[in-house]
C-alpha cells in the first residue's frame, strides 16, 4: 500500500513512525508547503518522495492512502483534491472546522467511493479499549454516568510554539486550543454513550490572566462540559491548569466503575466492599492497591516485552482502517462517528462562547 | 544601526550587554511579541539605554520583519530554538531564517553575522585528538544527530545558499560550548544524569568551552572587521579544560554528586546496543545514542580558535581559570 502524508509538522512524525510498522504499508512521499519542513521529514525517514505541491505529488506517486496532518482549516480542502486523485484519506484531529465541512467531506467520501478514517486515535489506546471490552461484555452494568478529563500543557512541545506566535495557525481556530484536543474526550465519551442526539451545556474559562494584547489571550484554556445522551450524562473536563497533565475517562455503570488513564495505560475497577464500617474502609484500600498492583505488573511485563509504544492506539486505528480499505473489516470508525464529534464539538464551542462573559475567572487570577 | 536577533537568549543578552557598554553601538533587538524588556533592563541596572530599541516581530511576519530591518547595517542573527522537536525547530529556526535572509537581500544589510554551533561540524569523520577548526567539513548526515545539530545544520546551509546566490554578505560563527552563569557547566560533552546517578562520558576529552563574554565579542567582531564576508569562526576559549577536570572542580566547589565513569569503548557498544533495541522494537526506546553521535561528541578532539586571533584581533577577554570560578561559584550559590 503507497502511503502519502501532507503536512510535516510535529505530528506526522508520528504517522510516519506508526505506519511503518506495518508490513504491507510504506511512506512513499512527504508534502508540506514549506520546502524545509517536506525536507526535514524525508530526509530524517529516508522517504523516496519529498513534494511542496500536494496535485504533483499526487500524480506522480499516485498513493493509495494520504494521511493529512495540516491544520485544520485545510482538511476539507486537502482531503477533497486527494479523493478527486482516488487516494483514500486519514485525516488528523480535529476532523475539520465545524459540521458543514465535515458533512461536505463525507458526502464528497461516499460520492467518489473513497474512505475516510479521522484520527480520533484515543479510542483505540490500549487501556480504552479494555475497558470498552468491559463495557460490551457487560461487567459495569449500563452505563450511568461518564467523567473525561484532558490536560494540556501551554508550556509543552506544542504549546510553547503556539504561545510565542500571536499568527499561529491555531489561534485561528474558532474554539482555539480547546477545539484542537478535545475531540480526543469527546470521542472516549461518546464510544460508551448510545447512540442519538447529545444535549450539550458548556462553559469556557480563561484563567491564565491577559498577558499579550494579542491572539494568546483570546482562547479559553478551560472547558467544562456536560453531555447527555439517552440516559447516560457525562462531564467533559479540559484543563491547562491541572497537574499532571494526563488523560482519563472513568465510566460509572450499575454494578461497577472503571478508570482507564491514558497516560499510564491502566484500568481500575472499582467493586465496592461488603465489609461493615470501619472494615470497608480497610477492604476497599486493600481493592485499590490490588487493582494498582495488577496494572503495575501488567506495565512492567509489557515494558520488558517492548510493548508499550506511545502511540500504541495511533498505529491500531491506522492498521485498521488499512485493512478496512482491503475490504478485511468494517471501517474502525464509521464515518458518521466523524459527524458525530464535530457536531458535539461545535455544540461545545458555541456554548462557550454563548456564555463567555458569565465566565466566572475572566479577568485572571 | 545594528539588529540583535535572540538578545532575550542567555548569549544575546550578552551580546546585548557589550554592544552598548563596551562598543557604544545603537541597536535593536528584535523579540518574540509579548516579550517583557525587563530582561534588558535587568542588564542595565533596571534602567533601558537609549540606545536600545525593543522591536517585537514574528519571524513568520514579513511585514514586520521588513520595518525591522530598516535602517540596519549589519545583522547578528542569534535567534534558535534550542529545544522541542525537529519540526518545531526546523519551523522556528530555518523557516524564521529564510524570511529574515530574504529581507536582508532586499534591504541590502552591509553584514549578516550568523550564530551557527559547533553541531554543524562533521566531527565525527575526524580521527581520535585530531583537529577541528573552521576548515573542517560540515556533517555529512546531520539527520544521524540530535535535532539541534539537525537544524542548524540546516540553517546554516541555507545562509550559504544565499551567500553563493543572492549575494547576502555573511560571517558565520560556531560557538562551541558556550558557558556561565546561571548555564550548567556539566554540558552533555561531559555527562549525563540518569535515575540519580551521573554518567561521566568526557574522560580525558578536552571540551570546546566558550565562556558568554567571550563568545559574544566574538560575535560582535565579526560583525564589525571589514572584508571577512563569506568567512567561518570557530568560537572556543583557551586553555580547554578536560570534562574530569570540570566533573573533579564541580565535585569540589559545587556538590558531591554520584558519578560513574562511562569509557568511549564502551559507550560505543552501547549505542550500538541503543540503535539495534530500537529497531528490533520498532522505537520503543528513541536512539539516544549512535555510534555517530557518540563519535562526533565524545571520540576526543583538539580544537583551534587561532583564525578569529588572527583575522579578528580577538582574544578571550575573561581567562578560563576566571570564567570556571565565575560559573562554578554561581553554581555553589544557587
Amino acid at each position: 500500500m503507497k502511503i502519502a502524508i501532507i503536512g510535516c509538522g510535529q505530528i506526522a512524525d508520528a504517522h510516519i513512525q506508526e505506519v511503518s510498522k506495518i508490513a504491507n504499508a510504506k511512506v512513499l512521499a512527504v508534502c508540506d508547503s514549506n520546502r524545509f519542513m517536506a525536507k526535514q521529514a524525508a530526509l530524517r525517514f529516508a522517504i523516496p518522495g519529498c513534494y511542496t505541491d500536494v496535485r504533483t505529488m499526487l500524480v506522480e506517486v499516485k498513493p493509495d492512502v494520504v494521511h493529512i496532518t495540516t491544520p485544520p482549516a485545510s482538511h476539507l480542502s486537502l482531503a477533497k483534491i486527494c479523493m478527486e486523485n482516488g487516494a483514500h484519506v486519514f485525516i488528523e484531529k480535529p476532523f475539520t472546522l465545524n459540521l458543514p465541512e465535515a458533512e461536505e467531506l463525507i458526502d464528497f467520501a461516499k460520492k467518489k467511493g473513497c474512505l475516510v478514517c479521522a484520527g480520533h486515535n484515543y479510542t483505540f489506546d490500549p487501556a480504552y479499549q479494555r475497558l470498552l471490552d468491559m463495557h460490551n461484555e457487560g461487567k459495569l452494568g449500563e452505563v450511568t454516568h461518564i467523567d473525561a478529563a484532558m490536560g494540556y500543557n501551554l508550556k509543552g512541545p506544542f504549546g510553547s510554539i503556539f504561545m510565542g506566535d500571536p499568527r499561529h495557525w491555531l489561534h485561528r481556530l474558532p474554539g482555539g486550543v480547546a477545539q484542537n484536543n478535545i475531540s480526543h474526550p469527546i470521542s472516549l465519551i461518546l464510544g460508551l454513550m448510545p447512540a442519538g442526539n447529545v444535549l450539550v451545556k458548556a462553559l469556557g474559562f480563561r484563567v491564565r490572566g491577559e498577558r499579550y494584547n494579542d491572539a494568546r489571550d483570546a482562547f479559553f484554556d478551560e472547558v467544562r462540559a456536560v453531555l447527555v445522551a439517552g440516559h447516560v450524562t457525562a462531564n467533559l473536563v479540559f484543563s491547562c491548569r491541572s497537574r499532571p497533565v494526563q488523560t482519563f475517562v472513568h465510566a460509572y455503570g450499575a454494578r461497577c466503575a472503571a478508570i482507564a488513564c491514558l497516560e499510564s495505560r491502566t484500568v481500575r475497577i472499582t467493586q465496592g466492599v461488603r465489609m461493615p464500617g470501619p472494615f470497608g474502609k480497610v477492604q476497599w484500600a486493600a481493592q485499590d492497591a490490588k487493582e494498582a498492583g495488577r496494572e503495575f505488573f501488567r506495565n512492567f511485563k509489557k515494558i520488558l516485552g517492548a510493548r508499550l509504544h506511545y502511540f500504541a492506539g495511533m498505529e491500531s486505528l491506522i492498521r485498521q482502517f488499512y485493512a478496512a480499505i482491503e475490504g478485511k473489516q468494517e471501517m474502525p470508525i464509521p464515518m458518521t462517528e466523524a459527524l458525530r464529534v464535530t457536531s458535539v464539538m461545535d455544540a461545545i464551542i458555541n456554548e462557550c462562547k454563548a456564555n463567555d462573559d458569565k465566565g466566572c475567572f475572566r479577568g485572571g487570577v | 544601526m545594528i539588529l540583535v536577533t535572540g538578545g532575550a537568549g542567555f548569549l544575546g543578552k550578552e551580546v546585548v550587554r557589550l554592544l552598548v557598554s563596551q562598543y557604544q553601538q545603537s541597536i535593536r533587538c528584535l523579540v518574540r511579541p509579548g516579550t517583557s524588556d525587563s530582561v534588558f533592563k535587568d542588564l542595565f541596572g533596571g534602567e533601558l539605554p537609549g540606545s536600545i530599541e525593543i522591536f517585537p516581530a514574528s519571524f513568520n511576519d514579513l511585514e514586520s520583519l521588513r520595518k525591522a530591518i530598516q535602517g540596519v547595517d549589519i545583522v547578528l542573527h542569534l535567534a534558535a530554538s534550542l529545544t522541542g522537536s525537529v519540526p518545531a525547530q526546523i519551523s522556528n529556526t530555518v523557516v524564521g531564517s529564510e524570511n529574515l535572509f530574504n529581507v536582508c537581500v532586499e534591504e541590502k544589510v552591509s553584514r549578516l553575522v550568523l550564530c551557527s554551533s559547533f553541531g554543524v561540524i562533521g566531527a565525527s569523520q575526524i580521527s581520535r585528538n585530531g583537529l577541528i577548526d573552521e576548515f573542517t567539513p560540515m556533517e555529512e548526515h546531520p539527520e544521524f544527530r540530535d535535532p539541534y545539530s539537525f537544524t542548524k545544520h540546516m540553517q546554516e546551509q541555507l545562509a550559504w545558499q544565499f551567500y553563493h546566490e543572492k549575494q547576502l554578505p555573511i560571517v558565520v560563527v560556531r560557538p562551541g560550548v558556550v558557558f556561565g552563569p546561571p548555564v550548567d557547566i556539566l554540558s552533555s560533552r561531559v555527562g549525563l544524569s540518569l535515575f540519580g546517578m551521573f554518567l561521566h562520558i568526557g574522560g580525558g576529552n578536552l571540551i570546546p568551552l566558550t565562556y558568554k563574554t567571550n563568545c559574544a565579542d566574538l560575535i560582535i567582531k565579526a560583525g564589525l572587521v571589514s572584508d571577512i564576508e563569506g568567512e567561518i569562526f570557530c568560537a572556543v576559549d583557551d586553555d580547554l579544560p578536560s570534562s574530569s577536570y570540570l566533573l573533579s572542580r564541580y565535585k569540589k566547589e559545587v556538590k558531591r554528586i554520584m558519578s560513574i565513569r562511562i569509557p568511549y569503548i564502551l559507550l560505543r557498544q552501547l549505542a550500538k546496543l541503543n540503535v539495534w533495541y530500537s529497531v528490533k522494537t520498532q522505537g520503543h526506546l528513541p536512539t539516544v545514542f549512535t555510534p555517530y553521535k557518540v563519535d562526533a561528541m565524545w571520540k576526543g578532539h583538539r580544537f583551534s580558535n587561532k583564525k578569529a586571533k588572527e583575522l579578528l584581533c580577538w582574544h578571550p577577554i575573561v581567562s578560563m581559570r576566571e570564567s570556571l570560578g565565575k560559573t562554578l561559584g554561581h553554581e555553589a550559590q544557587s
